[in-house]
Formats: structure tokens, sequence, C-alpha cells
């Protein structure tokens, strides 16, 4: 019995070591990378473009051979938009799975796995979250602008084309949310606006009619939303049904198949970042998984695309060995990457630069009145 | 004034929801004396029950409603026919049966999230989702159904408890379980009627809810946790009292939004209801809670 436990022992031992040694490197291995994603709670429909996107890269990428003839993998976990199972996610990916590299979404999310990931030395990459607090974190990229600049768009775009400038805020009490209305209260106050008053809600609740009526009867000329997920069509629909009558505004995280949907959103002034409904990845995407694709889904596409290219890279310059470090310094040598969606170029806070759409939301689409275009 | 009434006004649809619910764990606690948490369970498989009848079954609304109903009945009985009953013939404490319901609880709600998925599933009910106006105050029709139900189904518990043989023989037990035991009533039996009555008087309130935010799995839980603050609030044994603890909790959660930031609505009614049971353990009516009770 000793003998057994003693050989099992150094058994497991071994197989440690040899995974430690050479990562994911031997031929034929495939590449196991983590996505942890919301799947399931108030962002599901997220969940269903980013897992989407990624897949679809993965498939395509493992159709032409893979990387560097290695298959990628992609583990995915759920985060519901708690920060506590999205940690015990990361660790799991960093720690059982012995991923070089994770997708990660949601602002709050990726702030409580970067340390994770910079203690051991895994890179994360953001296509969802736009928290400004995000900018310049070790390991972490983000592969969308923050929220700043799209904000400081939005609030321009309210206060000087639309002459809307007494606001009433509906603020999601979480990271993304509160970060998102403080910068818009800021770039608002800066182009003449004025935010009447702010109503916090929880992510997860449904009924927003307390909160709605507070703010009907402070007044205001607009609504503006920050809050994602399901809960901005609850709040469009729960806001008409009260008779609140003045346009509603949210910037891109708004814009999810429920808020398409819904009757209540229908005329709300957005911003959005640059995606083609009718491009050559939309149709597949909507072929394969038989539901309109979004902007996350060509977000997580693109940011797989991105760890192909920079693993690929780093697996040439340290003889094929894959580590996140590999990763890191290759995004860094590379910065511009070639996406779908155009040239995508890494800035020194690790954030990316793109377009921004300004538009009403008319019977399911988004009518573009205005772009923005990126400072270089 | 508009937002005092409108905040009223959504005060009373939330309340009539609570007020079903009370009404009915109410009822259980006070024939039965089992804290019966489980209760938020019924609740919450009544929302999917009618769900699962409109979506999966193709029910006309109002079959898949009066289809959960029954079958919320039937679930409560079930509870006590196979949890309750078994473990009192064992001789259980109080205490015991609790745990039980809270293990009960849990399981199915974690059940009910593997099926359907933790999001809210909202039912289909056409025309009832629109908005009316009365004066200064916007409601759906639904919300207007909503307190309607929760009138009908008080003003139907009170006539059934008063003027119905079953009714009596549930009050008779409430009262005193011995002397109802000496002149012959058979307390299980009783026990299991308290169960369906009281299943099925809460269950609309689920079924509601689904209908206007949707069918949840984890809300049964905040749910029973108000009924039994407003059931202790009014005065263990006493259906009205119930009915108006429950009213009085949700007008106060809406209302206090009125000055106070609403992340704090939770914090305002449970911090009432601990200044209540150390003032006026009493309740508004009914018995004082004795410690053998919890």
């Amino acid at each position: 019995m000793r003998i057994a436990l003693s050989s099992l022992l150094t058994l497991t031992l071994l197989a440690g070591m040899t995974t430690a040694a050479v990562p994911a490197a031997a031929q034929g291995n495939p590449i196991k990378i983590g996505a942890i994603l919301p799947l399931t709670g108030s962002g599901a429909s997220y969940g269903v473009w980013m897992k989407g996107g990624a897949e679809m890269a993965a498939e395509e990428l493992n159709a032409a051979g893979g990387i560097a003839g290695h298959k990628l993998e992609i583990i995915y976990e759920d985060h519901a938009a708690d920060a506590s199972k999205a940690v015990t996610a990361m660790r799991r990916l960093v720690e059982v799975e012995k991923v070089p590299f994770s997708l990660t979404s949601y602002s709050s999310i990726s702030l409580a796995i970067q340390p994770i990931a910079a203690q051991h030395k895994v890179v994360i990459m953001n296509g969802g979250g736009q928290s400004d607090s995000l900018a310049g974190k070790d390991y972490l990229y983000n592969n969308i602008p923050v929220v700043s600049n799209e904000v400081g768009v939005i609030a321009e775009w309210l206060a000087k084309d639309k002459k809307l400038v007494n606001v009433v805020m509906i603020v999601a009490n979480d990271e993304a949310g509160r970060n998102s209305a403080s910068t818009f209260r800021e770039k608002f106050g800066a182009v003449g606006g004025k935010v009447v008053a702010e109503e916090r809600v929880a992510l997860d609740a449904t009924d927003f009619r307390a909160q709605l009526a507070k703010l009907k009867a402070r007044g205001g000329d607009l609504l503006y939303i920050s809050s994602y997920g399901r809960n901005v069509a609850i709040i469009a629909d729960q806001a008409r049904e009260l008779g609140i009558a003045v346009p509603m505004a949210g910037t891109s995280w708004v814009l999810v198949p429920e808020t398409f949907k819904s009757k209540g959103a229908e005329g709300m002034l957005v911003t959005k970042l640059p995606f083609d409904p009718n491009s050559a990845f939309a149709k597949k995407f909507k072929e394969k998984y038989n539901t309109n694709a979004g902007f996350f889904a060509v977000q997580y596409y693109s940011a797989t695309m991105i760890f192909a290219k920079a693993a690929q890279e780093a697996m040439k310059k340290h003889s094929g060995a894959l580590t996140g470090e590999g990763v890191k310094d290759a995004i860094e040598s590379i910065r511009s990457f070639d996406t779908i969606s155009g040239k995508l170029v890494f800035q020194a806070n690790h954030g990316a630069v793109m377009d921004i759409e300004a538009g009403t939301l008319k019977s399911g689409k988004v009518e573009v009145e205005k772009t923005i275009k990126a400072a270089p | 004034m508009d937002l005092f009434l409108q905040l009223a006004a959504t005060g009373l649809v939330v309340g009539s929801l609570y007020v079903l619910c009370a009404i009915g764990w109410g009822l259980i606690y006070g024939t039965t004396l089992h804290f019966h948490v489980a209760h938020g369970a019924v609740f919450t498989l009544a929302a999917y029950y009618a769900y699962a009848g409109q979506k999966f079954l193709h029910l006309p609304l109002a079959i898949a409603v009066i289809g959960a109903i029954l079958a919320a009945a039937i679930s409560g009985m079930l509870i006590d026919l196979f949890i309750y009953q078994p473990l009192e013939r064992r001789g259980a404490i109080r205490t015991t049966l609790f745990i039980a319901s809270l293990g009960l609880l849990t399981l199915i709600e974690n059940v009910l999230a593997i099926i359907f998925t933790p999001d809210p599933l909202r039912m289909d009910v056409g025309w009832l989702a629109d908005s009316v106006q009365l004066g200064p105050i916007f409601l759906t029709r639904l919300h207007l159904v909503s307190v309607g139900t929760a009138i009908i189904g008080f003003l139907a518990l009170m006539a059934f408890l008063k003027y119905s043989l079953w009714g009596q023989a549930i009050r008779a037990v409430s009262s005193s379980p011995e002397m109802a035991r000496t002149v012959g009533i058979d307390l299980r039996r009783v026990h299991l009627l308290t169960y369906a009555v009281g299943s099925a008087i809460s269950a609309p309130a689920g079924i509601l809810l689904a209908m206007d935010v949707g069918a949840e799995p984890y809300r049964g839980t905040t749910f029973v946790l108000l009924a039994s603050v407003a059931v202790i609030m009014g005065g263990i044994g006493s259906i009205p009292g119930a009915a108006l603890g429950a009213l009085f909790l949700a007008l106060l959660e809406n209302l206090g939004v009125w000055k106070i930031p609403s992340e704090w609505q939770s914090t305002i009614s449970f911090g009432i209801f601990l200044i209540f049971i150390v003032v006026r353990p009493r309740g508004f009516f009914g018995r004082k809670i004795q410690s053998a009770e919890i």
C-alpha cells in the first residue's frame, strides 16, 4: 500500500513537472486558453455573442491547421457578473488548466482577476468592459476603447446636436455603471449639460419602477441609462409604462437583442462602436447560431485572432514554448493587428481606439447620424 | 405629490403579491407551526408551472394559470406528506423541520436554476401588459389584476375559514390542536388541507410575478422572508394581520424611496421589523410569539 501510494505520488509529481517544463508545446498537444464570460445572468446575451465569436475564430484557426500546428482549445467559464465566481474560474484556468491566456469580459470581472493574471504571468484580454480603471494594468489588454472616449462623444452629441441639457440618470450599481455615470457627469458638465438626479439600481433587479417614478418627478429632458444587459430593455419598458415621455440615451453596451426588441427603447439615442450587420462575419454567425451577430461577437472573434497571432510569434521566438510572458511580449512588439473590423493598435495604456458612431434606435436598427473618427 | 401617489400605487401592487404570499404562509404557520420556508419554493414552482404550461404545453394563459395553481397546491401537500409528516412521526423537533424545509428550498431553487437557467423567464400576457393612466398614476392592466387577485384571494380565504366545514376545522386546529384532536379532528388531514389551501393562495403571487418581470429561481427566498416578517408583524394566527403586515412592508419599501436612496429599501424593512419584534412582539393582532414557535 505504502509503495503504491509513493509511486502514485512520484507519478503525480513527474506529471506536474513535465507540464511545467514544456507548457502546451509538445507537437500535437492542443493549446488551451480560457474565456471568462457572462454565460448566464443579466448579461447572458453578451455571452452568446462573445462565446460565438471566440468559437468561430477557434474553428477557423483549427480548420487552417491551428496555431503553429497545435489545435486551439477554448475553455469557457461563466462569471454571471459575479467577481467571486470569476476569481474561482481564473484560478482554475491558471492552476489546473495552466493556460497562458484568457479572454475576459466586464470591468469589475477583469479588474478582479487582473492581480491573479499579473501574478501568474497570464495575459487576459477584455473585449467588452469599458471602465476607465481598466487602463494601464499589467497583463490586461483591452481590444476596446475605455468608456471615457465613448461617453465623451455621447455627452457632446446630446448637449450640442440634440440640445438636451437636463438629464436624469439611472445607474447600475457596479464598477462599470458607476464609472460610466461619473464620467458622463464630468463630460456632460464640460459641454454645458447638467445631471439633475441620479438613482442607483442593482444589476440583477427586475423592477425599477420606484426609482423611475422618483426620476420622473425630478423632471429633466432626457433619461440617461448607465446600465447594461437585459436591464436596459426592462428599464425602457417600465419608464414608458410610468409615462416618462422624454428621450432615453445610452452608450454601445445598451445594444443587446432585448433592447432591439423592446417597444420602450424605440427612439433611444445611442452611440455605438463600428459593426457592420451585413458583413460576411455577421452572415456566417447568423447561419451558425441562428441569432443576429452583434458588436461583441466581432470583439471576441478578433481577440482570439489577436491571441493566435501573438502566440505564433511567441512560439517562433522561444523555439516552440508558449508562456503568458511570451504572449505579452509578442503583443507589445506587434502592437498593430489587422482585424476583420479594421486595423487595431494597442495604446501605451493597453487599450484600443476606434471610430464611434452616434444615432437613433429605430425598429430594431441603429440609424447612424454621425461618425466620430478615432483620434490617431 | 404625484410622486407620492405613484410610489403608493407601486407599493400597493407589490404589496398585493406580498399579501398573497404572506396569508398563505401565515395560514400554514398559524395552523401547523411549521416554519415552512419551502413555501418560497412552492411560490417559485407556481411561476415555472405557469411558464412551462404556456411555453412548452402551449396552453392558453388562463388554463396555464389555473393548472399552475392546482399543481402548486399539490406540491405543498406533497411536501407535508413526504417530508414533514414522516419527520413528525419520528418525533422531530421544530428546528429539524425548519432545517429540512430550508434544505428543500435550496434544493428546489437550484434544480430550477439548472433546468431553466437563472435568468428571468417572462410569460406572454398580451394586452395585459398595456399601461393605463389613473390621474397622475401609471400602471399596467396586469397590476390592476394583481391588486384584484389579492383582494379576492384575501376575502375568499376569510370566507372559507369562517363558513366552510373544512375551514372551521383549520381554525380549530390553529387555536388549539389538543382540543381539536379530542373532538375527533384528524390533525394530519387538516395539515394536508392547510398546505393545499396555503399553497394555492400564494401561487398566484408567483405567477403574477412571472407575468410582470419574469420567473426567477431564487426569488422565492426573498418572498418567504418578507412573508414571515409580515406574519410576525401582523400577529401569528391572524390572516388580516398577515395581510396588513405585508401591505405595510410593501408601502414602506416603496414610499421609503421617496426620501431615501433606493438601495436602502430592504434595510428599512428589516430595521422596522427589528423595532417591531422588540417593542411589540404581539404584532398588530394575534398572539405573542413564544420562543417555542420559532
